[in-house]
């Protein structure tokens, strides 16, 4: 039975000039009872869609030419089912939440943060179901939040959501959205920001929730492995416009359109891994007991009473030619000691070696000589360039104060070697970073990261903010550089894809402690730590998922 | 995000916000305000002035208008076309700012140690060959009239509405002693821009510099450097200036600076709040990790990307520095015989009766300065803000 029916949507949106085609007719069919995922990189339109049907996009910047939305199965109109696009702000305001919920992908902005989660749940309530009393809203309340197995739930309907971890927050948004008992839920990469082990543990509450409700649900993401372990159907899109669309089998494993194909191959784990030269002995950088604590101050005095050990203990080498992985779910404590290895922090015991050199309390002066040997390229593509400097400025002046090249002539010259090396054309020189993609700006990071001809360099989640086609071109630069010029390379990721294609060794984090050392082969498929294990598990793997299934 | 490369000009960021501030409304009608003020206090003595541009008397040319220049009148006119000819070279920024100021003073230096003015003006000389008919031909500025000429020449002039004279022409009356208004106002417009911007410059140095370190160094810097600026918060700039001028005595210069150490507290906390942001920024600490000079991490990477707060917040200290100078003068605390607004707005409700063309004038004058640079602040916020922005163009602009 049909619950949403989408028919040649056109969505138009506008920058205030000029209107762009984010949807560019799209038909689609969610049933009763069924998964629909939607899946496809940053701006393909699938949010936009998502947003369509919620009729929640900018007042007067956006505008339908074409398509139709019905939503089907209400209690108060015809078989014909109810037309989103043409009702009113009364309709719609009674269907969303009420008929349609919605879950979004960041728990940290998406609750208000001045009302408990009970107030905001409530508030829902009140609005969609006026029949309820106070006494029987609050145990819908309790039972919701029940249902998504939040800890201690009665106690929980009085907290802010600051006291909530974000696992726990996105708990409450989905008992939110399930609370009014809609026949629909939209949720638009509800899981992306989320740890794995956390992330299998929504994917499991959601498709729970959805047999015993016999919901449809419009699951919007990026990810196909999430795909793989969550869909019915599948529709794959690419600018605006739907390529592909069927079983959620069919279409993982025998794709049909190129697209899809190129988009499946480009997954980190589906790469073709090129033959390696066998990583040299040379050791670049030793780390011996590494310990980073952070004082917790109380008080009107700031006393330290308690200290947060971020990195607490760790022992960790990487030679020559080689790539280290480290991975860990966020505050483990990864960045921290890619942080502390540069001297970027304060270590507060330990020692770190660079080629054989204790830097660990070298003075400032003479450090800064020593920066050229190690770099760093950071996660966030956003703000990982100077915007206001030109490429040119940002590659030529840690040259000019190292003393690398004669004159800013020939700086340019190895600015512009160096473009070509990590693939991007020579007038990005006289570009500034807003005038690149996330991809190409990372890229332009390795260039800054290179331009000191370094030994080692530090890559701190480079590609988790990029899509699956920019990340795929970008792992197979750096296993180039590091094949290539024997660096050393410490790859700050949780994502175990990306392990497996590029890493030689990989380290296992969890609490500031290295849990598990190895091979990354060894590590991954024969894992001896406990952690590693339930990290592994909870990956959400296409070949895997499919295998089960 | 697609790999695609995105064809789009090259701006640099200040070329940006510059021509966004340009298609705001609300700017345009500020700039062209402040930018015919700068005109005026420029051109001043060709514009008001007693002494005639040109003359022939005997058979001989003269021009007492130019012989009687003083050195202010000189640097004036060096800044204002210095900085046409600066803002038509290109360089960078910061250095052609350094070029122009060291230009400026070069030209104090010189105007002071070359240009000597006769000391004792006699303003009615010329009125007095025009009656005596020993002038044969003379060209006089729009204003026959200067600042401090009080027109002893008609024996008892006082306070005249505007047109109330019958041989004499003043369009905006005369004051107290008898000048002539609209040459007065003319005049008082070099210290209204004169103190809005020197008094906030000083307070945009310092602000910067401290705020700079708090945010950088935080730790015991921020601390101590937070103490002093409470400190500096704590001291009423009004009593302040008082005081000062009961001990020395009234200057301009002093005032300014007065009113530039007072207010760079402000400046102080948003350079602090953007340094302490930016510092965690990724591309801070690569700059850190390529081992760049500090200098360079400061003043290259961090405060071009957190000044946006400060020029909004300066264009508006500019507005509060002239209604401060404004406020001394109308209490009577500011220059005794140089003209300025403030003071003639006194004037205007000292005697007994009440001289509208006093209050309306140069009232007028100061609200519309003040206006025009929250005109420009308001509109400078919402051209470096990208989400306004981009509301803006959405509502039509």
């Amino acid at each position: 039975m049909k619950l949403l029916e989408i028919e040649d949507l056109v969505t138009e949106l506008s920058d205030g000039h000029d209107w762009m085609r984010a949807v560019d007719g799209v038909s689609l069919e969610v049933r009763r009872g069924e998964t629909f995922c939607l899946v496809g990189e940053s701006g393909s339109g699938k949010s936009v869609t998502a947003l369509s049907v919620m009729g929640l996009l900018p007042e007067l910047r956006h505008r339908h030419p074409r398509g139709r939305i019905r939503l089907y199965g209400t209690a108060d109109q015809s078989g014909d089912g109810l037309d989103l696009l043409g009702a009113g702000e009364g309709v719609l305001s009674r269907v969303r939440g009420g008929r349609i919920g919605m879950i979004f992908q960041e728990p940290m902005t998406s609750l208000n943060p001045v009302l408990t989660i009970g107030e905001q749940m409530d508030e829902a309530l009140q609005l969609h179901q006026p029949e309820l009393t106070e006494d029987g809203r609050a145990e819908r309340i309790l039972a919701a939040l029940e249902e998504v197995r939040m800890p201690d739930p009665a106690s929980r309907v009085a907290e802010y959501p600051h006291r909530l971890s974000g696992g726990q927050r996105q708990r409450v948004m989905i008992a939110m959205a399930l609370v009014c008992e809609p026949a629909l839920l939209i949720a638009d990469e509800p899981t992306t920001a989320l740890d794995v082990t956390v992330q299998a543990e929504i994917l499991g509450l959601l498709r729970e929730l959805q047999e015993r409700r016999g919901m449809g649900v419009l699951f919007i993401t990026h990810d196909f492995g999430v795909v793989a372990q969550i869909a019915d159907t599948v529709a794959v899109m690419r600018r605006g416009r739907l390529v592909e669309n069927g079983p959620v089998d069919t279409v993982l494993r025998r794709p049909q359109h190129a697209y899809t194909q190129s988009l499946i191959a480009a997954l980190p784990e589906r790469l073709e891994r090129p033959a390696r030269p066998v990583a040299g002995h040379e050791q670049l950088v030793e780390i011996r007991d590494l310990k980073v604590h952070f004082p917790v101050r109380r008080g009107f005095l700031r006393r330290v009473v308690d200290h947060f050990r971020a990195v607490d203990g760790v022992s960790l080498e990487v030679r020559a030619g080689e790539v280290v992985a480290l991975v860990g779910e966020s505050g483990c404590g990864k960045t921290t000691l890619g942080r502390a290895l540069l001297r970027l922090l304060e270590p507060t015991s330990g020692s770190i070696l660079l080629e054989g050199r204790d830097i660990t309390r070298l003075p400032r002066q003479a450090m800064r000589a020593l920066r050229r040997r190690m770099q760093v390229v950071f996660q966030d593509p956003g703000s990982s360039l100077n915007p206001r400097l030109p490429i040119a400025t940002t590659l030529i002046e840690p040259m000019r104060v190292h003393g690398i090249g004669a004159d800013d002539d020939e700086r340019r010259e190895r600015a512009l070697a160096l473009l070509e090396r990590v693939e991007m054309p020579p007038d990005s020189l006289w570009r500034y970073p807003h005038e690149f993609s996330g991809g190409q700006r990372q890229r332009l990071a390795i260039a800054r990261a290179l331009v000191l001809e370094p030994r080692f360099i530090l890559c701190d989640e480079i590609t988790s903010a990029l899509d699956v086609s920019v990340q795929a071109g970008i792992l197979k630069l750096l296993r180039r550089l590091v094949d290539e010029e024997g660096l050393g390379m410490l790859f700050i990721t949780h994502n175990m894809g990306v392990v497996e294609y590029l890493a030689d060794r990989m380290a296992v984090m969890h609490a500031g402690r290295l849990v598990e050392t190895g091979l990354t082969d060894a590590v991954l498929s024969a894992p001896q730590d406990e952690y590693t294990r339930s990290l592994l598990a909870a990956v959400p793997r296409l070949d895997g998922a499919l295998i089960n299934a | 995000m697609t790999e695609a490369h995105r064809v789009q000009p090259s701006r640099p960021w200040s070329r940006q916000v510059l021509a966004a501030l340009v298609r705001r409304t609300g700017a345009r009608i500020g700039l062209v305000w402040i930018s015919l003020l700068v005109l005026v206090a420029t051109f001043a003595p060709f514009i008001a002035n007693t002494h005639p541009l040109y003359m022939v008397v005997n058979g001989e040319g003269s021009s007492p208008a130019l012989a009687n220049l003083e050195p202010i009148d000189w640097i004036w006119l060096a800044g204002f076309f210095l900085a046409l000819i600066l803002a038509l070279v290109p360089g960078k920024p910061w250095v052609r700012v350094l070029a122009w100021l060291s230009g400026v003073g070069g030209a104090a230096v010189l105007a002071y140690a070359l240009v000597s003015p006769p000391i004792l003006t006699v303003f009615e000389q010329y009125r007095e060959m025009e009656a005596a008919g020993t002038i044969e031909h003379i060209v006089r500025t729009p204003i026959p009239y200067s600042a401090k000429d009080y027109l002893r020449d008609y024996g008892d002039t006082g306070i005249e509405a505007p047109l109330a004279a019958s041989e004499r022409r003043h369009w905006l009356g005369t004051e107290e002693n008898g000048a002539d208004v609209a040459a007065r106002m003319i005049h008082a417009s070099r210290i209204a821009l004169g103190i809005g911007f020197i008094a906030t410059g000083i307070a945009l140095v310092i602000g910067t510099l401290i705020g700079g370190m708090m945010g950088y160094f935080s730790g015991v810097v921020d601390i101590i450097g937070m103490r002093l600026v409470e400190i500096f918060e704590a001291i009423p700039t009004l009593f302040l200036l008082l005081t000062f001028v009961a001990f020395f005595g009234r200057s301009i210069y002093m005032m300014m600076i007065i009113i530039g150490i007072t207010s760079w507290s402000g400046y102080a906390r948003y350079v602090r709040a953007e340094f302490l942001k930016l510092r965690e920024q990724d591309f801070v600490q690569a700059a850190v990790a390529c081992g760049l000079p500090l200098p360079s991490i400061l003043f290259r990477h961090m405060l071009p990307n957190g000044l946006a707060p400060l020029l909004v917040a300066a264009s508006f200290g500019v507005a509060s520095a002239i209604l401060a100078e404004a406020t001394l003068s109308f209490l009577g605390l500011g220059l005794v015989d140089d003209p300025s607004w403030g003071q003639m707005l006194n004037q205007a409700v000292q005697s007994s009766t009440f001289n509208w063309w006093l209050a309306v004038f140069p009232g007028g004058a100061i609200f519309f300065t003040v206006f025009a640079y929250n005109l420009i602040g308001e509109a400078l916020r919402d051209a470096v803000d990208p989400h306004t922005q981009r509301t803006a163009q959405g509502a039509g602009r």
